[in-house]
């Protein structure tokens, strides 16, 4: 059964149509790789999955269940972990309080020291040590970066991860290490989504969808 | 619970943000704090002097609304004013003390005055170098007596009013009469005080009558009526008491005018032997008709009574003229308290400054409150990113608005405090300075119109404040021509000041956040962060 499926789904900013129809099922434990050229929607996909933005036709069910019905902001601080492709971190905090912070706002239960050694034990899975995960965001590398927001979308331990470019801006080394971090995600039962232009993530991820741009995207290229 | 925990957080990663926030509420803080203490100062020090002050009221002839009757009747003619006057005499004793049966009065007390002359071994002590004139000259001080009133016409013989002796005689109805003993202005050095209600002719003079006509406790003084010439009376002197205010008065316009007005000239007595001295002389007295006038006139020595009723608050006076109409006090005579005038001036300046304290909080709070909205404004304005990643991640707008509030709450309950202590400490001291501005330029004013007619100079500004003081709080006496002015407080900040502080500091906080409120509640996470990227 599909974790997180959407059907005959329509998104448009104003006039402009950027998904339409598109309908695709999402499973528990495995990879899924969303391409796309740019401006075929990839990144409105992501928006629409994680309830940032509101399909404007067809629906989006979790768990079989209309996530409009679900709470917004309870369905993305508990079911869905979200990497966003610029981070998106708070920048006056450390690595570890982004983490905690997370996880306070998803009701995580537990001592705060409880809490704290969960996070640095998170923060040192994706690769980063003590001194690291004590920094402000602003002292930390894009890859480390992208580490506290891998370890930040998996602190209140969702069944689905959603990446936006999750390799955009890393070196070959760490793409493949932190291809190898959603791996094991998908391998321990989670639903990983990853939204890339990247031929090679796609090919790390067990099912492609491809986004093609709407025919009125298309046009209004043509005219430009 | 974690919504605090990171606006604590998020106090200590912007310091420059909150310190500017933190100053300019501190200001806001220990200005309203100044304010709000001088208003409770001015309160507390009316309260507390009201609930501790005894007073006391007269019943007097109510010659201003009987003017007024008479304007407003068709015109005022003084010759149907005089007739008017003439038949309305003041209350006697025996009419006081009917009104001194109503409910509100806790004690009466009456005296007798009366104006006598001196004899050739007893004269009255005066500074004046026309002391040998002749008493038929208007209006001249000394000399043995001068007619009063007018109405009779000086050299015509004696008015209705009687003529004015060189001493003032008053009898006591008791201790509790002896104002001036009971305030401390006067104190026995010499000798005892005369029995209470005794008809005895025994009196107590002024050490200073006492070292001017070299008389010592024991010996015998002889007075006489100044409008019959030979009726005479010995009074003994059985003590002899100083007058702080005789030697303290410098000489003004009334004393210059008349002995008996000086206080070394007054002689205490009795009342019950000053009302048989009274009496005698009405007994004997004749009477004589003016041609011209028709006015009948008396060489009776002339008396007065007057009776004052004590209270023992403020409201128990205010029932009292209820309770004395009902009783039948005509409206021709009013109720009048002159401690309570005496001490409704002492508060003007207090209160005056307490009017501006109020204005001054109310500028404050307004351009206060304007200022930190704006910080607030800008303040979300500059974390909206911040805003847009809570958002997104998923906390809940309300709760991000929470995390604000309670960021400048924090930062205002903290310099609402060190403003408050800040304030406690210097509340009092510019109280009183401004407070000393305020009496001076009050009294400035005064001095000016004094100036203006013509009395300068019957003020002295050295002894400003200088009155004692009970409490920390300078109380009038009532004495002299200077107005007695709550000149000091001692302590401006209670509990009440802290809670409406507090309540203030609560007030801005929410005042500013609401504005941020309402533009965290409009801002949409995907367009935030879709501009940011």
């Amino acid at each position: 059964m599909s974790i997180l499926k959407l059907e005959n789904v329509c998104f448009s900013y104003g006039t402009k149509t950027v998904l339409e129809g598109v309908s695709y099922e999402f499973e528990k434990g495995k990879m899924y790789a969303v391409v796309g050229k740019s401006g075929a929607g990839k990144t409105t996909l992501l928006s629409v999955l994680s309830g940032l933005a509101s399909p404007n036709r067809g629906t989006i069910t979790y768990n079989g269940e209309d996530i409009r019905k679900l709470d917004k902001y309870r369905f993305r601080s508990k079911y869905i972990g979200v990497i966003f492709q610029s981070f998106n971190l708070l920048t006056k905090f450390t690595a570890l309080e982004n983490v905690e912070l997370s996880m306070d706002i998803a009701g995580v239960k537990g001592r705060t020291k409880d809490k704290r050694e969960q996070a640095m034990a998170l923060l040192s899975s994706v690769g980063l040590e003590e001194d690291e995960a004590n920094r402000r965001i602003l002292k930390l590398s894009g890859g480390q970066q992208q580490r506290v927001a891998i370890a930040r979308a998996l602190s209140y331990n969702p069944d689905v991860i959603l990446a936006d470019e999750p390799t955009g801006n890393l070196d070959g080394e760490t793409q493949k290490e932190i291809m190898e971090i959603f791996r094991e995600l998908a391998e321990q039962g989670k639903c990983v989504i990853l939204v890339s232009h990247s031929p090679e993530v796609a090919r790390a991820c067990d099912e492609i969808y491809e986004l093609k741009r709407t025919k009125n995207e298309r046009s209004r290229k043509a005219a430009v | 619970m974690y919504v605090v925990k990171n606006a604590l957080k998020c106090i200590g990663r912007s310091k420059g943000r909150n310190i500017l926030i933190g100053i300019i509420v501190l200001v806001i803080s220990v200005s309203a704090c100044i304010g709000l203490s001088i208003r409770q100062a001015a309160e507390s020090a009316k309260e507390e002097s009201l609930s501790g002050m005894s007073v006391t009221a007269t019943i007097s002839v109510d010659r201003q609304s009987m003017m007024q009757g008479m304007r407003e009747g068709g015109g005022f003619d003084p010759s149907s004013f005089q007739a008017g006057m003439s038949k309305l005499n003041e209350l006697s004793v025996e009419e006081m003390q009917v009104y001194a049966g109503a409910e509100s009065v806790s004690g009466f007390t009456y005296t007798l005055t009366a104006t006598l002359n001196g004899s050739d071994d007893f004269e009255a002590v005066t500074t004046s170098t026309q002391e040998e004139d002749t008493g038929t000259a208007n209006g001249m001080p000394g000399g043995p007596g001068q007619e009063f009133g007018g109405m009779g016409g000086g050299k015509m013989g004696i008015g209705p009013m009687g003529t004015q002796g060189d001493f003032t005689i008053v009898g006591y109805s008791g201790e509790d009469a002896m104002t001036d003993f009971l305030n401390g202005t006067c104190s026995l050095t010499e000798g005892t005080m005369f029995e209470e209600g005794t008809k005895a002719a025994d009196c107590i003079i002024s050490d200073e009558l006492a070292i001017y006509n070299d008389l010592a406790v024991g010996d015998t003084i002889v007075v006489e009526n100044p409008n019959l010439e030979g009726e005479t009376y010995t009074l003994t002197v059985v003590g002899i008491y100083q007058n702080s205010a005789s030697t303290a008065v410098s000489g003004g316009f009334m004393r210059g005018f008349s002995t008996s007005s000086d206080p070394a000239n007054a002689i205490y007595m009795s009342y019950p032997a000053l009302k048989d001295m009274v009496d005698t002389s009405a007994a004997n007295a004749q009477t004589q008709t003016d041609e011209t006038t028709g006015m009948e006139s008396s060489t009776a020595v002339r008396a007065s009574a007057a009776g004052t009723y004590s209270f023992a608050d403020v409201e128990a006076y205010e029932r009292f003229e209820e309770e004395a109409r009902a009783m039948g006090l005509s409206d021709s005579y009013t109720i009048t308290s002159s401690d309570l005038t005496a001490f409704e001036n002492s508060l003007v300046p207090l209160e005056n400054l307490s009017t501006m304290a109020g204005y001054f909080l109310l500028v404050v709070l307004a351009i206060g409150a304007v200022i930190l909205i704006v910080l607030n404004i800008f303040n979300v304005r500059e974390r909206k990113y911040e805003v847009g990643v809570l958002t997104a991640i998923g906390m809940k707008k309300q709760k991000v608005a929470m995390q604000f509030l309670c960021e400048i709450f924090v930062v205002t309950l903290a310099a609402v405090v060190v403003g408050a202590g800040i304030g406690a400490v210097s509340a009092v001291p510019v109280t009183n300075s401004l407070l000393q501005n305020q009496i001076q330029s009050q009294e400035s004013t005064k001095e000016q119109r004094e100036m203006n007619f013509g009395r300068g100079g019957g003020f002295d500004m050295e002894n400003l404040g200088a009155t004692p003081s009970m409490d920390g709080m300078g109380l009038p006496s009532g004495t002299g021509q200077m107005q007695n002015y709550i000149s000091e407080i001692s302590s401006a900040m209670n509990f009440t000041v802290l809670f409406q502080l507090l309540a203030i500091g609560v007030l801005l906080t929410l005042l500013a956040s609401v504005v941020s409120m309402i533009f965290i509640m409009r801002y949409e996470p995907l367009k935030i962060l879709a501009n940011r990227d």
